[in-house]
């Protein structure tokens, strides 16, 4: 693509490096940041700047947040011996968008897969088996994919608190075998949460 | 009766664009080396497999220097007709459609439209190595029981997460106990199904292939087949547990169901040592042959049966034979290929069977 200006190419070559961005749509986006008024587009990239230099992991669930400890986290109304396990942040706000949890949740960062170099001490898995022990949790429920990774990881924690007096589920799966949660819709995903289902059961039913 | 009746090639091997119709139930394909025959028969299987017969990737088989691919068939099965697309995007992505319908799993078409292919290459189920003994007993059993190819997926998907972290435990020198222990129930829960399985259909497939070797090679010549697991003699549980120090040295997995094969030995001797080239042959078709059997047993209607270059490969009297039984004797689609029209002509002729001939 030949382009006129050298910092329109590089403004260009910034926007398609984003997923799903190809020249084209980049080239079209950084025009339409051209036509807007200069204080604008300031703005623009000073909330951007903004917000991966600001925002932080929640020490306790490791979601994002404005502060130290998430506002989920913060509330106090919610069931703090409940904590919900998922794979990254997305699944976080897919759950909540649901609106039927009131619970805690964990964000492991990743599921187990030795094939792809992902062993358990690359993932969020010791903190959680501290904060289980720590805040006495009642049920740990697992939102993860249901696939085979995702089955490696729910037994492997189950292995680790086997020894805490915590009870432990997994949503319903209502989300084919195979799915991905990301992209289940919220009624699903809702009444698979409502649905849950203890961990022992589900594997010989299935 | 299950067959094609048209079908559509669209940047497929060497097809561009290509359309052709199939007016009869046995269809001769000819053409010189190199026109496409195996191309063609190959599309029919991949309409029934999701697959290709012969190249690994989907990136083969798209025509050289275009993007993307598309196969489109039209049906006929049990009286009803039915439609199969297969579109491979620029971006290599495949999806495949029957009846208009996408399939969320290809797992779930294998079966639906049963075929089988015999190919020159094939000689390999006889003198190489176990894998492609175990290809073609999986391809079968994903045809016949419903759920297999799910479980051998999953078994083959943990088989490699168990060797990876044997492989970084090895490196690192520090084993999570724990994830093998997990790793390897999650291989045991589908190992040993896969093996009840494989043991149901060996102990009827086994003398069906042998009967078929005294009919195709006119003798008996004490051909003897045997199902060979590791898991005859301990549960998938016991062999991982046996073989934990030596999996750990060696870093992979060394007993399970992916080391089953079938043994073929003749009077007592490895058959592939002793066995004449007809010997090789006759047993090649006896074991296709009886797949096709049991397929056509177990569906209760005739699978596709894909013969290429058949006639380069069996004498006059034993083609003669086999074409009788398979076109005669049953009643299922035929394509068959052959560089020589006159050859295939007249083999029909001889069968007395209405014939279509295709010529490349
Ligand atoms: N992806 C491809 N793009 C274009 N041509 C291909 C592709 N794959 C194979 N071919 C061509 O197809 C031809 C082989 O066709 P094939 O069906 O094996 O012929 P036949 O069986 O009649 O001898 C060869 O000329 C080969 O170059
Ligand atoms: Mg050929
Ligand atoms: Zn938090």
């Amino acid at each position: 693509m030949q382009l006129p200006s050298s910092l329109l190419e590089s403004a260009v070559n910034e926007f398609s490096k984003l997923p799903g961005i190809g020249k084209k749509t980049a080239l079209r986006l950084v025009l339409h940041l051209l036509k807007q008024e200069v204080g604008e587009v300031q703005q623009f990239g000073d909330i951007i700047t903004r917000m991966r230099r600001d925002i932080q992991f929640c020490q306790r669930c490791f979601n994002i947040s404005d502060a130290k400890i998430c506002s989920i986290c913060a509330n106090r109304l919610r069931n703090q011996r409940q904590i919900c396990v998922v794979e990254n942040i997305r699944d976080v706000i897919a759950l909540e968008t649901t609106q039927q949890f009131s619970g805690t949740y964990h964000v492991l960062g990743g599921i187990i897969s030795p094939l792809d170099g992902i062993g358990p001490d690359q993932l969020n898995i010791e903190s959680l088996v501290h904060r289980i022990g720590e805040e006495q949790t009642e049920e740990l429920i697992f939102a993860l994919n249901p696939n085979i990774q995702g089955d490696t990881t729910i037994y492997y924690i189950q292995k680790k608190i086997k020894h805490l007096p915590c009870k432990v589920t997994t949503i319903a799966r209502g989300i084919a075998f195979g799915g991905e949660l990301e992209y289940a819709d919220e009624l699903t995903l809702g009444r698979s949460l409502a649905n849950r289902l203890p961990v022992d059961s589900y594997i010989s039913n299935r | 009766m299950f067959g094609f009746r048209h079908i559509v090639l669209t940047q497929f091997r060497n097809y561009l664009y290509q359309s052709f119709s199939f007016t009869e139930r046995i269809v001769g394909i000819s053409g010189e080396n190199g026109s496409g025959k195996t191309n063609l028969l190959d599309a029919v299987y991949y309409l029934c497999f999701t697959r290709s017969y012969f190249s690994r990737t989907d990136a083969q088989n798209v025509h050289h220097g275009q993007q993307g691919m598309r196969l489109e068939a039209q049906l006929l099965k049990n009286d009803e007709a039915g439609k199969l697309v297969c579109i491979v995007r620029e971006n290599n992505k495949k999806e495949f459609y029957a009846n208009d319908e996408e399939y969320k799993k290809f797992s779930d078409h294998i079966g639906l439209y049963p075929a089988v292919m015999i190919a020159p290459d094939d000689t390999e189920l006889i003198t190489g190595g176990s894998e492609d003994r175990r290809k073609m007993i999986d391809t079968l059993l994903s045809q016949i029981y419903p759920g297999y190819l799910q479980q051998l997926i999953a078994y083959n998907k943990i088989l490699q997460q168990r060797n990876s972290l044997l492989k970084a435990a090895a490196e690192h020198k520090r084993l999570d106990t724990s994830l093998l222990e997990i790793l390897d129930m999650q291989l045991c829960e589908r190992g040993d199904v896969i093996y009840q399985w494989r043991k149901t259909f060996a102990a009827e497939f086994i003398p069906l292939v042998q009967q078929q070797y005294i009919s195709i090679a006119g003798k008996d010549d004490q051909v003897q087949l045997t199902y060979d697991s590791q898991l005859h003699n301990a549960s998938m549980a016991e062999l991982l547990q046996q073989n934990r120090q030596r999996d750990m040295y060696l870093a992979r997995t060394g007993a399970g169901i992916h080391k089953d094969d079938i043994d073929m030995h003749m009077n007592g001797l490895v058959f592939k040592n002793i066995a004449s080239q007809g010997q090789r042959k006759s047993l090649l078709f006896a074991l296709k042959l009886s797949e096709f059997l049991t397929l056509k047993q177990q569906k209760g209607f005739t699978p596709v049966l894909l013969l290429d270059d058949v006639f380069e490969k069996l004498d006059a009297g034993r083609m003669h034979n086999l074409l009788h039984r398979v076109c005669v004797e049953e009643q299922g689609q035929v394509f068959i290929t052959d560089t020589h029209n006159e050859r295939l002509e007249k083999a029909f002729i001889d069968l007395a069977v209405p014939y279509q001939l295709v010529q490349l």
